[in-house]
């Protein structure tokens, strides 16, 4: 390998880091953007995403990665899994907020942002007890093609997650600004008493943000499962706390500086292990979100939060 | 003193006691019970190989108490869990937690455990000063029975962490001198997963790599719970390397074969007894864990010796899954320490922790990996590291580590 090839190699790692970073963390800026609250129970729908789509993928009959489909059936089987998944994420998101946050919605201070903590470890308690502790060997029908890069190897996995993605962070964006229900969104974020006065069933859009941020963290689950094959109860913290970092070093609340705080972040990554070493990956992505933090509060783009009015 | 009243109290008790025995039908009325603490990793990662060990333990005293080993003393296992769902694996401050239980309770004579030397740092120390001894079944670092560290670990003086392993002293230069004569090995990369263990047998094999003469391109450290480990390995492959090895356990492990499957499949793979077991065959699943050499701090019974056929057969008709060789060594720990109680009480002694201490301290026990004593500093006298190489049995359960695990062979002494 040549530098050159081991440069384009470590982009190919962290690019695809940084999508999945990127789908995490648009769930985060979803929910600060209207609510100006940090949703921790975020993390850990993701990671029972993953389970929801491993319960799918396994009802299709498929265990380890010995069952390799092709073709049509390959394409209907990860569809069925992603519809399946992110709809199951986004109700468990819409439930979360009618059940544990709508009843703290008037309650000033961080009573909210506590409880999505608890609600965290509740769901990360129950994938412990339903699941076991071990690490789970993920069903993948994946066939394994590669195309050569010079030296570097670009796997179809990898293409697959750019590839859904892309068309869902751009699906999310052209939602977000051209549809009613986005203009809607964005209205609440900008000034929720506005909104309602200008007719605007706030309560329904807040219901719109759980459910599209936590259907992003459902599909985020699934890729995840899909690019390492494996899954554990555990999975939520890491990722989570990384993709948090992407929101904030972003601009949270700013659907784009989401995207780009993720892709950042997963080749900072990638590029620490190369060049430095693994054991400071998280040192280094600490320390860069201190800086930008330091010289632009805001995050690179730019942070969208309601006016307090 | 014993107030009269008190000695009354004393003696109902004890004739409850000895009702509610003769009702379950074996206990004799006078049976004092001596508790034995079983401290391992039941939630986490390496749960699945925790629990077969301790299934070993359970054989052992079932058997002791059902054949009546010590007249007039019956066993009784008391399970203690230092893994947490926050840690995912062992966490060494509910393992200190646990050894203050056991310490507070005068019932325990005796311990087993733990499965992890992270666990084991925190318990020593707490143990020493409670005089509690406890045989380890499978944690190898070697700081813990150091003399060296004997302040840290050791504050009473008197060795109470004793073990049915060798440790990583062994476990990991030995690995160095079989990869060095017998694969031939020259450039080697070494990560390690950041606990006790890892880093202390990553060092060790390090160490005795060098002096072999292989080439150590690198180290590094691999956050368990991260999931991400394709940075650090593409930089692997750009090394054109021979060989990876890793000092970790399960947790880092299975994503790391998982991994390193995709992205260095030729490369030669090889960890210590943190990859033998069923958790590192189901997690990683086959084909990833396909090839990678394993050790374990312990003689390896061939399918020759009848104990270790019939210690099989016997564990899988009781619990119907197939033992791992740590189940072994604990059915081991488990006999010294009915030994040791049997001859506290035909010396006539008090049954105390000192003296069960001494027992074990002094033990000569014939046990299924041969006979087991220990050196001044509790341990193993046998120091046998024993290699194994994954290879897919298909016609056997695929986490059956007796099955996938080939024996190939002693990794040699230097």
């Amino acid at each position: 390998m040549t530098f050159t090839d081991l440069l384009l190699q470590q982009t190919i790692n962290g690019l695809s880091l940084g999508a999945m970073y990127a789908l995490l963390a648009l769930g985060f800026t979803l929910v600060y953007g209207i609510l100006e609250l940090i949703n921790f129970a975020h993390f850990n729908v993701f990671m029972v995403g993953s389970f929801i789509a491993m319960a799918v993928l396994q009802g299709f009959g498929l265990s380890g990665q010995d069952m390799i489909l092709t073709g049509l059936p390959l394409v209907g089987v990860l569809a069925v899994a992603f519809v399946v998944t992110m709809f199951g994420c986004g109700v468990l998101g819409v439930v979360i907020e009618r059940l544990s946050l709508r009843p703290l919605r008037n309650v000033k201070g961080p009573a909210a942002m506590i409880t999505t903590i608890g609600v965290s470890y509740i769901l990360f308690n129950i994938i412990l007890l339903g699941y076991g502790a071990d690490a789970k060997n993920y069903p993948n029908p994946m066939p394994t093609v590669r195309w050569h890069i010079g030296g570097a190897v670009l796997d179809m996995r990898v293409v697959l997650i750019w590839g859904v993605s892309l068309v869902l962070m751009l699906g999310l964006y052209y939602f977000v600004q051209r549809s009613r229900v986005g203009k809607a969104m964005r209205a609440t974020a900008q000034d929720p008493e506005a909104a309602r006065m200008m007719g605007v069933e706030v309560d329904r859009i807040i219901v719109m943000a759980f459910f599209l941020g936590s259907a992003l963290a459902g599909a985020a689950g699934l890729i995840f499962g899909l690019y390492y094959n494996f899954t554990s109860f555990l999975i939520g913290f890491t990722a989570g706390l990384r993709a948090f970092t992407a929101a904030v070093l972003g601009g949270i609340g700013n659907v784009p500086g989401a995207m780009l705080g993720g892709i950042i972040i997963g080749l900072v990554e990638a590029m620490a292990s190369q060049f430095i070493a693994t054991a400071w990956a998280d040192v280094i992505i600490f320390s860069i979100l201190v800086l930008v933090l330091v010289f632009r509060p805001a995050g690179l783009l730019g942070r969208v939060a309601p006016s307090k009015s | 003193m014993i107030t009269r009243r008190a000695a009354a109290r004393l003696f109902a008790g004890s004739a409850l006691a000895g009702a509610i025995g003769a009702n379950g039908g074996a206990a004799f009325a006078a049976d004092k019970v001596v508790k034995v603490g079983i401290n391992l990793s039941f939630t986490g990662a390496d749960a699945e190989d925790a629990d077969r060990m301790k299934d070993g333990a359970v054989m052992a005293f079932e058997a002791a108490n059902q054949a009546n080993a010590v007249p007039g003393y019956k066993f009784d296992l008391v399970s203690f869990d230092d893994g947490t769902a926050t840690a995912g694996q062992y966490d060494p401050a509910q393992a200190a937690t646990n050894a203050r239980k056991m310490v507070s309770d005068r019932g325990f004579v005796a311990a087993i455990g733990p499965q992890m030397s992270g666990a084991g740092k925190a318990m020593a120390p707490i143990l020493s000063q409670g005089d509690l001894a406890i045989i380890t079944p499978s944690s190898t670092n070697p700081d813990i029975t150091n003399p060296k560290f004997a302040e840290q670990y050791d504050p009473s003086g008197k060795p109470i962490y004793f073990r049915t392993v060798t440790t990583d002293a062994y476990q990991g230069p030995n690995m160095a001198n079989f990869m060095a004569e017998k694969l031939d090995v020259k450039t080697i990369y070494i990560l390690d997963d950041s606990g006790a263990y890892g880093v202390g047998l990553a060092d060790a094999f390090e160490a005795q790599a060098k002096k072999k003469g292989m080439q150590v391109a690198g180290r590094d450290r691999l956050d368990p719970k991260a999931a991400d480990y394709t940075a650090v390995l593409t930089k692997i492959k750009s090394l054109n390397l021979q060989a990876i090895y890793y000092g970790g356990v399960a947790q880092a492990g299975v994503k790391l074969a998982k991994q390193a499957y995709d992205i260095v499949p030729k490369m030669i793979k090889a960890g210590g007894d943190g990859v033998y077991g069923a958790s590192f065959l189901s997690g990683g699943g086959f084909p990833a864990v396909e090839g990678w050499y394993a050790t374990v701090a312990s003689p390896h019974l061939t399918g020759g010796d009848q104990r270790a056929e019939q210690f099989v057969e016997a564990f899988r008709g009781r619990f119907g899954m197939a033992p791992v060789d740590y189940s072994i060594t604990s059915y081991d720990a488990a006999l010294v320490i009915i030994d040791a109680v049997k001859r506290v009480a035909a010396s006539g002694k008090p049954m105390n922790r000192d003296n069960v201490r001494n027992a074990i301290q002094t033990a000569k026990v014939p046990t299924i990996q041969g006979t087991v004593s220990f050196d001044k500093y509790g341990d193993l006298a046998d120091r046998t590291v024993s290699v194994f190489q994954i290879k897919k049995d298909p016609k056997a359960p695929l986490d059956d580590a007796t099955k996938q695990y080939a024996y190939v062979g002693v990794a040699p002494q230097s």
